[in-house]
C-alpha cells in the first residue's frame, strides 16, 4: 500500500513528532508509515485523513499485486 | 518522567536484583531473590506507567505480538524436547545414568548441585533462552517495521 502522508505532512508543515503527537503515537510510526515499512489499522487511517481533512483514498492508495503469469 | 530516566531505573533495578541473588545465596534466603525479583518486576510496570512520552502504540504492540508468537512456537518445541529426554531418563530402568544419586563432591572444593538445585538451573538455563530467543525476533520484527529507520528530519 502507498500513501502519501509525507505530502500532506509538508503541505500542513509538520514535523513528524507534531504528527505523531496529534495523532497519539510514535515518531517512529509515522517515518515506518511514510517510508512503507508499515501499514497502518484501518483506524488510525482514519484518523491521519481525518487530521488532513481529507478522505482516506487520496492519503492512502491501493495497488492491486501483479499477477505473474 | 522522560523515556530516557525510565530505561536507566531500569537498568538500576536489573542491577540490584543481580546484586540480591547473590546476596540471598551468600546468607542463605531462599525466600529473599524471589520476593525481590517480583517486587523488581512491579516497580518497572510502575515506573513505565510514569513515562510522559509516548513509547506504545500499535505498530510497537505488532512487533512484540509477532515476537511473542513466534518465541512461543519455537521455545515450546525446545522445552518439550527437553522435558521428553527429562523424562526417559526419570522414568528409565535402574541403571539408566541420572542425576538421582548425589555425585561425589568435586576437587577443586564447589558444592555439589541438589536436585532440585539441578532443575532450577536447567529451568533457568531454558527461559534465558526465550529471553534470548524473544530479542532475536524482537530485533528482527523491530527492523522489519522500520524502529531504527532514520530520514532527514
Amino acid at each position: 500500500m502507498k500513501n502519501k502522508v509525507k505530502v500532506y505532512r509538508a503541505i500542513h508543515d509538520l514535523t513528524q513528532e507534531q504528527l505523531a503527537d496529534a495523532l497519539g503515537v510514535t515518531r517512529q510510526t509515522i517515518l515506518a508509515i511514510e517510508k512503507g515499512k508499515y501499514d497502518p489499522s484501518l483506524e488510525l487511517a482514519f484518523r491521519i485523513a481525518r487530521h488532513f481533512r481529507v478522505s482516506i483514498e487520496e492519503v492512502f492508495l491501493w495497488e492491486e499485486p501483479l499477477e505473474v503469469p | 518522567m522522560k523515556r530516557n530516566t525510565f530505561y536507566i531505573i531500569l537498568g538500576l533495578v536489573i542491577l540490584l536484583e543481580v546484586g540480591i541473588f547473590w546476596w540471598a545465596v551468600e546468607i542463605k534466603n531462599a525466600l529473599l531473590a524471589p520476593a525481590a525479583f517480583i517486587l523488581g518486576v512491579a516497580a518497572i510496570y510502575l515506573a513505565r506507567g510514569m513515562v510522559e512520552e509516548i513509547i506504545d502504540d500499535e505498530r510497537t504492540r505488532l512487533i512484540t505480538q509477532q515476537a511473542s508468537l513466534r518465541t512461543f512456537q519455537v521455545f515450546w518445541v525446545v522445552f518439550f524436547a527437553v522435558n521428553l529426554g527429562m523424562a526417559v531418563i526419570a522414568l528409565g530402568p535402574p541403571g539408566f545414568p541420572r542425576p538421582s544419586q548425589q555425585p561425589p563432591p568435586p576437587a577443586d572444593g564447589l558444592r555439589p548441585f541438589h536436585l532440585v538445585g539441578l532443575y532450577a538451573i536447567i529451568q533457568l538455563v531454558l527461559l534465558g533462552l526465550m529471553i534470548l530467543l524473544y530479542v532475536g525476533f524482537r530485533i528482527y520484527y523491530a527492523r522489519k517495521y522500520g524502529d531504527w529507520d532514520s530520514d532527514e528530519e
